[in-house]
């Protein structure tokens, strides 16, 4: 209860900063090439592109929905881009600023905060690409479209406690870091980015997904922008993912209150 | 679950640290019975498993013992001690940025630290972007740091420099913009350690003058960390001597250098 409190009162007390350090974190990332910013759509856009025309061109997947594929293929792949880089330096963000942990007296959970706000803001802005494509290819949004708003509010709060918990766990051991790094690439081609997960003939392999939050998210966005549901018509894939959100949110407030005041001296 | 709640907040009840900005406080800094330990594990792999049992064994090494001292503001204090007395574990302590393991720590006004000068920039970001950076952190507004920044380029002498990314700088240029930043943003408490051998001798010569100019202004408080009795005997009147993580002589500059050298 103390260490939530203090969470919460660290990231209002430093809530400027913590903007002023998101829109540092993306200068940063940009840095150093001429083209800037640009390459952070680059590598999206050209992942969607190989896997389009690997899938749906070349194993002609999709097919018999009212949807173009691409539509349904970068509503899956655009959200995993932003959980894959919180998996891969989210969870091990005191690394990326070792000077705010040891040299400034900066709270630790913010620092978890404005990073996993500067990939948001990433990911927003290849949200509004994916509209465009929508209505592109003759896809328009329709009244599902709101439930994106609530859809990136759990994204937010998830990955930020994914991170403050995860982060300290990684500062003291390298082998959980390199665990989750390990990890990454099989949760891409497990989590049904690239594939429909209704389609899996397994019941416990349903099981086993509905209770992964990378298929959630992927299966929430494209709820909202072609599969048109409501989540809550859908039990089977929102109370799971509920049920992981809590036992993070447990777990990351554990994490930090046991940890943090070490962080400093190990890294 | 809420028998273990409580294990987790013991070590805050035993340690407590207070901090505000209430720069009219007579007092700057307190410490009572300050105790700062580090576990020392077999290996990473203990070290994990202590996040989730109590039971994995460590050594223990007290780089601050049961240290007390009490600074009031407007004093200048040298700390004086052999290679690992504990200056620094106090020095970070009050910054905040390492906690106590047990004691109480009160520190009233803002901290600001010429710790490790070259530390602490980010090398992707520019020389101007990085006083942007810190200026955010220690709470000013882009006005303020608007109008400090002139003041702080021109005292680091990086010429065109201040528009490359850090990591091209040496490390003397990288000393000579934190000893700048750190010394322009007006602090309560200024904290130098060994901070005044940055770059030639003419640039120590200048750095000098401005911790000079810094104490000249009564309310601010400095604590000053050195090996040199010489640069401590110019800017303090008091010496606290540090042996092992504890406070072993306490008293005026001179006697306290004297007590120093006697040991080493």
């Amino acid at each position: 209860m103390k260490t939530l409190k203090l969470i919460l009162g660290e990231n209002w007390l430093w809530r400027r900063q913590i903007a002023n350090l998101a829109l540092m974190d993306i200068k940063k990332t940009c840095r150093g090439a001429v083209l800037g910013w640009v390459w952070l759509f680059v590598k999206p856009i050209t992942y969607i592109a190989v896997f389009w025309f690997a899938l749906e061109l070349g194993l002609r997947a999709g097919g018999n929905t009212e949807y173009p594929y691409i539509v349904w293929l970068s509503a899956g792949l655009i959200p995993w881009f932003f959980m894959q880089e919180m998996i891969n330096t989210g969870s091990n963000v005191y690394k990326r600023y070792p000077f705010l942990v040891n040299r400034i007296a900066f709270p630790l959970s913010a620092i978890s905060t404005f990073f996993t706000l500067s990939q948001f803001i990433i990911f927003l802005m290849l949200v509004v690409l994916l509209v465009v494509l929508c209505y592109v290819v003759g896809a328009p949004l329709t009244v599902y479209a709101l439930q994106l708003i609530p859809v990136f509010v759990l994204m937010l709060v998830f990955w930020n406690l994914f991170s403050i918990m995860c982060s300290p766990l990684s500062a003291i051991s390298k082998d959980f870091y390199n665990l989750l790094k390990a990890l990454s690439t099989p949760l891409f081609w497990l989590s049904g980015i690239i594939f429909d997960v209704s389609n899996l003939s397994s019941g416990a392999l349903h099981l086993v997904l509905a209770f992964n939050p990378v298929t959630f998210f992927a299966e929430a966005v494209r709820a909202s922008v072609c599969e048109n549901y409501w989540l809550w018509e859908r039990p089977d894939v929102l109370l799971p993912f509920l049920a992981v959100l809590a036992v993070t949110f447990v777990l990351a407030v554990r994490c930090y209150g046991k940890l943090r005041k070490d962080v400093a001296d190990v890294l | 679950m809420s028998s273990k709640q409580t294990g987790l907040v013991l070590p805050d009840t035993q340690a407590l640290v207070m901090r505000d900005e209430d720069s009219a406080n007579p007092v700057a800094i307190e410490f009572d019975h300050v105790t700062k330990s580090y576990k020392l594990f077999k290996n990473d792999r203990a070290r994990f498993m202590s996040a989730f049992s109590k039971n994995v064994p460590y050594k223990e090494v007290r780089a601050n013992d049961n240290l007390s001292f009490t600074i009031r503001r407007g004093e200048a204090v040298a700390f004086l001690g052999t290679n690992g007395a504990g200056k620094s574990t106090a020095l970070k302590i009050i910054t905040g940025v390492s906690h106590p393991t047990s004691g109480r720590v009160c520190v009233h006004g803002r901290v600001s630290a010429l710790l490790e000068l070259s530390a602490g920039f980010d090398g992707q970001l520019s020389g101007r972007e990085n006083i942007a950076f810190r200026g955010q952190l220690w709470g000013l507004s882009a006005e303020e740091i608007a109008q400090l920044e002139p003041r702080i380029i021109d005292f680091a002498e990086l010429g065109d420099y201040i528009d490359q990314p850090m990591r091209t700088y040496s490390s003397g240029m990288k000393a000579r913009l934190g000893f700048a930043f750190a010394s322009s943003i007006k602090p309560d408490i200024l904290v130098v350690d060994e901070a005044l051998s940055v770059g030639d001798r003419r640039f120590a010569k200048k750095c000098l003058a401005r911790v000079h100019e810094i104490m000249s202004d009564s309310h601010v408080t400095v604590l000053f960390v050195t090996h040199s009795s010489s640069s401590a005997k110019e800017f303090c009147k008091r010496g606290i001597v540090l042996d092992r993580g504890r406070n072993i002589y306490d008293a005026d500059i001179k006697d306290a250098i004297a007590y120093y050298e006697g040991i080493v």
